[in-house]
């Protein structure tokens, strides 16, 4: 496989892609202050353009674009790789994390006469953090290398949790830090057995060498179980409930919408990219089930949550299980795991964007209203009709209703399931729906109705724009055409071939 | 007893011990300090790796050593982040514990 | 020609979707809701257009949709564009609803009139969520606990119908071997479906939810009862035909299927009659027109059944021609609870007559569209006990008529001011047109001859005169009949969703459990063997 492991022609766009927010964290922390956020935000067009022209770059080669570090092929050196879902997870990460940033200036920006704070300072740089790391997880090609980002995004991700400096916050962080240093820890060890069992990291070095050993079983687990805990896949969902709903809102938004997904991705490097070669039916049902347990158990406490912001965050948990169905389903080389591997990347995007718009306007409304209890939401679309109109197109997403991103994901993710004779998952995929729609209704009705609300303090109107654009993205990605979907395919090894 | 098979005995006590300590101690500097032990289990499983895997030429092999030393600093790295935690912790509440139910209001949801 | 027509189809589409888009335009919004009744007009040109062409099929570019439109569908959309624009008109002309009516009003509109002219199953399924889910902002928007009690059962019923239309229309995709998803297609591959049993199965339960059809008939007669009158009469003429055009486009008509035909019939009668029984309890004339639209799509249902176990593929275009005809008199029957409770119209005979001959008409009377209709249906109840029942249901859908005409004279006390003062205006006229119209399209539809003879005449009258002898008889008996609560046996699927709900608070009590620390730790460690055993005893 020499191809995977020269550089091919744009391959140095993908070390500007880690390089940009590198720099722009070093920047924002040398003149500090006011500044970091300018450095922040300047940086966003130019990594938007980067991740298009990576995808520009795929598109057009056909295959994976590769760079070999410092000129060194694996497994001597280390490669970075760009394939179809990488180069649009580049996209989706710089538009998310574009979006946050200029939606996080209300809170987070120090306009001239006001104090430089701590606050600021860690927002801007830990944003910038969280898009290095997430962009070396997509394009990251040596599994230790991944240990490492992994741990930066973790590292990144836990002060924007408690950036308030509430003490409920800091146990949030807290709880979410030790929890996710054992996942990593796990994932270590998984490594080290990699290791020991094949001499090599690389991905795809490792799926010619990888046989079905109880070793190499052993590190596929410890490293899956440990990234189930970064993504919080029920039942070791307990640190993402309190961690996002009480973290600000731009941080939420970042937090659901792409930290739990770097972690995801390199789930589906693991067992798509380095195990193909081995037979994982069994240890796919047992991530389908727990997918499926995710998505019954989140939507029901969910539905009973008093606070939007919770609310929010389970849907979180149980939109998490629905990620975790495409390994049975996208598992092998049949026509329907085509299917199956786009339903699951079309679920992130879709995801992603609803819920970073969902957490945007929750965030809006607590401000405008003072609070974000729900049973004292009557009438209150009328005095915020941009928010709920945001929180309706992202309920549509997640409810899966066309025309939206969720609604494909359901409907490829349907199709695969009964052409591929697993009909147990249609249940929770239809379940999850209909209890999505349990709980959108649940903040809809009484907003509609014509119940009289008084609001505190009217909100921005370009916040609501920029809540409201990424429920349209969201929206828009219903409407994928089948060359987006042939897109996807670049690069996936199918079973038992390279 | 090869050095290896002891490393590897010493290993899965340390991680063993940490397990234990990381699941069932309540205080989260406890569950730091089983998470270091964990920690340096796993950095001896490289070890072995290393003594294993060792190419011609080489006694030990060198890249699983490269890995012990940036889990080292990753590892001091989230001792450091999680210490400052718990200090911070401890100076904003009278409790320094990860049980929910303290956090939680009896009204429901966590406290606002 | 041809262009001309796809223009427009395309146009019929263009139109609501253009009114919508101008609704975000902050100086546009009053306008485009005050003037939605335009909206309607290309529609209403491309029905009469398309009821005698061959059928039309276009692709739009962007979208990836399909539009295709037979006489089927242009007849249901011709009847329903009307109705929209009457009703639309009447309703801006004297009252600014508010905006979120007005937008409720337009989103169903558009989903009306794209439900019918869809030609592949994602746009088919876009409009069907479109013109059932706002609908809920018709009525259900109000600090009354009755209102918002009937829009959460009707928001229950319509989204557990799309989840099962979705598991439909997935299962249609897959059986089509080209992967199109194009009706067309997906339905002649559907006989030879592995999955075909299932998939008829779920089809006729997620448009039985839409239509009434027992036992998800509990939402119409609490819907029906607390919408206004102008959305009621919309609903029930135009909104329920949804249902109808999906089980007219997704059953196999051309292909003989015994098992399933018989079980449709089966089903429309029980739904005829439960319909004509259950209507008779009640006073309320709101939600005796609920109870006879479930039994009208009950016959509707059977008149399929009976399609599907002789394979008649023209059998579309009768039983649409029957749902256009309910369509309009119904609609004309729920503006006739209007005029006649409001005090400026004297009850004149003239007026009660008109309303008795519409309500009659719904029974087959001679001389109105609904005998018509029933002439149109004659195929499928040709012989056997089929045509037993139905006669059978005619003479109850007359007795439920009469009792509908006795219960007149106490309106629901908001009916007056619920019915624009246009609408009871042009009420004489929509009740002529109701009865009439009918005449007008049958040659469209049939080259049967009209029924004109003095025997078809006595044939049409006896069960009609029956019927309303019996409802005489029972109002002069004084018998009162048991009082059921409205919506029968929604009070029974309330009881078990309540049940179901306790699962609720035992979930949550289990995840604050999981959410310990010592518990999740041990949930890890059994997670990583629970992998690893499935791994290696997998290989």
């Amino acid at each position: 496989m020499a191809e995977l492991a020269t550089t091919t022609p744009g391959g140095y766009l993908l070390v500007l892609a880690i390089l940009l927010p590198v720099v722009g964290m070093i920047l924002s922390f040398t003149p500090g202050g006011r500044n970091a956020e300018r450095v922040a935000l300047c940086s966003t067009p130019f990594g938007f353009a980067l991740a298009v022209a990576i995808a520009f770059h795929v598109s057009r080669a056909g295959k994976p674009i590769v760079y070999a570090v410092g000129g060194l092929p694996p497994p001597l050196g280390i490669a970075l790789r760009a394939d179809g879902i990488s180069a649009v997870m580049l996209v989706a990460a710089a538009v998310i994390v574009a979006a946050a940033g200029f939606y996080g200036r209300a809170k987070f920006a120090t306009p001239d006469g006001v104090r430089e704070g701590r606050a600021s300072l860690t927002f801007w740089i830990m944003l910038q953090a969280i898009w290095a790391a997430l962009n070396i997880i997509f394009v990251g090609g040596d599994l230790f290398n991944l240990y490492v980002a992994l741990e930066l995004l973790t590292f990144a991700a836990v002060p924007l949790v408690c950036i308030d400096g509430r003490a409920e916050t800091i146990a949030a962080a807290l709880r979410y830090l030790l929890f996710a240093l054992f996942g990593s820890i796990s994932y270590l060890l998984g490594v080290a057995l990699f290791y020991g069992a094949h001499g090599t990291l690389d991905i795809s070095l490792l799926a010619q060498r990888v046989q079905a050993t109880p070793v190499i079983w052993m590190a596929a687990a410890l490293m899956t179980c440990g990234l189930l805990a970064k993504t919080a896949l029920f039942p070791l969902h307990l640190w993402l409930p309190p961690a996002h709903a009480n973290a600000p809102a731009a941080a939420s938004a970042v937090l659901s919408g792409l930290v739990v997904k770097g972690s995801f991705f390199l789930t589906l490097r693991l067992w798509f990219y380095v195990l193909p070669a081995l037979a994982a039916d069994k240890a796919a049902i047992v991530l389908g089930c727990l997918g499926s347990a995710a998505i019954i158990a989140g939507s029901i406490i969910a539905l009973r949550q008093a606070r939007l912001k919770l609310l929010i965050a389970y849907s979180t948990v149980a939109q998490i299980g629905y990620l975790f169905l495409v390994f049975p389903l996208a598992a092998g080389a049949q026509t329907w795991s085509a299917i199956g591997w786009s339903a699951g990347v079309m679920q992130i995007l879709a995801h992603a964007f609803a819920k970073a718009a969902m957490f945007f306007s929750a965030g809006l409304l607590a401000e405008a209203l003072g609070h974000d209890q729900i049973a004292k939401l009557g009438g209150a679309a009328r005095v915020l009709p941009l928010t709920f109109l945001t929180i309706a197109l992202g309920g549509l997403s997640l409810m899966g209703l066309p025309p939206s991103g969720g609604f494909s994901a359901k409907w490829l993710m349907l199709q695969a399931s009964i052409s591929s004779g697993q009909w147990l998952w249609t249940l929770p995929i239809l379940a999850g729906g209909l209890l999505a729609a349990g709980y959108v209704y649940r903040i809809l009705a009484p907003a509609l109705s014509d119940d009289q609300i008084m609001s505190v303090s009217p909100p921005k109107r370009s916040q609501e724009l920029i809540a409201l654009a990424l429920a349209a993205i969201a929206i828009a990605l219903g409407f994928a055409p089948q060359t987006f979907f042939d897109f996807l395919e670049i690069g996936r090894p199918v079973a038992g071939q390279p | 007893m090869t050095p290896s098979v002891l490393a590897g005995l010493t290993g899965a006590a340390l991680v063993g011990l940490g397990l234990y300590g990381l699941i069932l101690h309540p205080h989260p500097l406890r569950k730091l300090l089983a998470f270091n032990l964990i920690g340096s289990g796993v950095f001896l499983v490289f070890g072995i790796v290393a003594r294993r895997g060792a190419a011609a030429g080489f006694r030990f092999d060198p890249v699983p050593q490269a890995m012990v030393i940036t889990g080292i600093v990753v590892a001091f790295a989230a001792s450091a982040i999680a210490v400052a935690l718990i200090l911070r912790l401890s100076v904003e509440s009278s409790h320094v514990t990860l049980d929910p139910e303290v956090w939680t209001k009896p009204n429901g949801g966590d406290t606002k | 020609m041809t262009d001309l027509f796809s223009t427009l189809l395309v146009a019929s589409l263009a139109t609501p979707l253009a009114f919508l888009g101008a609704c975000f335009v902050k100086g546009w919004r009053r306008y485009a809701l005050a003037f939605q009744w335009l909206a309607p007009l290309p529609s209403l040109a491309t029905g009469l257009t398309g009821l005698t062409r061959a059928p039309l099929v276009y692709d739009l570019p962007f979208l990836g949709f399909t539009l295709r439109l037979d006489p089927p569908g242009a007849l249901l959309l011709a009847g329903a564009a009307l109705l929209w624009i009457v009703v639309s008109a009447a309703l801006w002309r004297d009252r600014q609803p508010d905006n979120r009516f007005g937008l409720s009003w337009l989103l169903t509109m558009t989903g009306n009139v794209g439900v019918f002219i869809a030609g592949d199953l994602v746009s088919f399924y876009l409009f069907y969520a479109l013109v059932s889910i706002p609908a809920y902002g018709l009525f259900a928007f109000s600090d009354d606990s009755g209102h918002k009690r009937a829009g959460a059962i009707y928001m229950a019923f319509t989204i557990l119908g799309e989840a099962v239309l979705l598991l439909a229309f997935a299962m249609l995709v897959i059986g089509e071997p080209r992967g199109s998803s194009g009706i067309v297609d997906v339905m002649a591959a559907l006989p030879a479906s592995p999955w075909r049993d299932a998939t008829l199965g779920l089809i006729i339960a997620g448009f039985g939810m839409k239509i009434g059809m027992v036992p998800f008939n509990g939402w119409m007669p609490l819907t029906y009862g607390a919408a206004p009158i102008p959305a009621a009469a919309l609903l029930s003429g135009a909104g329920v035909k949804a249902g109808v055009i999906g089980l007219i486009r997704f059953l196999p008509l051309g292909i003989a299927s015994e098992g399933w035909g018989d079980a449709l019939v089966v089903l429309g009668f029980f739904s005829a009659f439960y319909g004509v029984a259950f209507g008779l309890t009640q006073q309320n004339p709101k939600v005796i027109l609920a109870y006879s639209s479930i039994s009208q799509m009950g016959v509707i249902t059977a008149a399929l059944g009976m399609a599907l176990v002789n394979g008649q593929a023209d059998a579309s275009l009768d039983v649409a021609f029957y749902a256009a005809n309910h369509l309009l008199v119904k609609a004309a029957l729920f503006l006739t609870i209007g005029a006649l409770a409001t005090q400026g119209i004297k009850r004149s005979h003239a007026n009660f007559i008109l309303a008795a001959l519409l309500a009659l008409s719904l029974a087959g009377l001679p001389l109105t569209g609904g005998a018509l209709a029933k002439l149109a249906t004659k195929a499928q109840f040709a012989s056997g006990p089929a045509a037993a029942l139905a006669t059978l249901s005619s003479i109850g859908t007359a007795l439920l008529m009469t009792h509908f005409l006795i219960c007149l004279a106490a309106p629901p006390p908001a009916a007056a001011q619920e019915c624009p003062a246009s609408l009871i205006h042009f009420w004489p006229a929509a009740a002529l047109g109701a009865i009439l119209l009918p005449w007008v399209f049958y040659s469209a539809i049939s080259e049967a001859p009209y029924g004109l003879e003095f025997g078809d005449f006595v044939d049409g009258l006896w069960p009609v005169a029956l019927g309303a002898g019996l409802a005489l008889v029972l109002v002069r008996t004084g018998r009162s009949l048991p009082r059921v609560p409205v919506g029968d046996s929604i009070v029974l699927e309330e009881a078990a969703f309540h049940r179901l709900l306790s699962v609720g608070p035992s979930l949550e009590a289990l995840d604050a459990r999981l959410r310990q620390w010592p518990t999740a730790g041990v949930s890890l460690l059994m997670i990583i063997l629970a992998l690893l055993m499935a791994g290696v005893s997998g290989s």
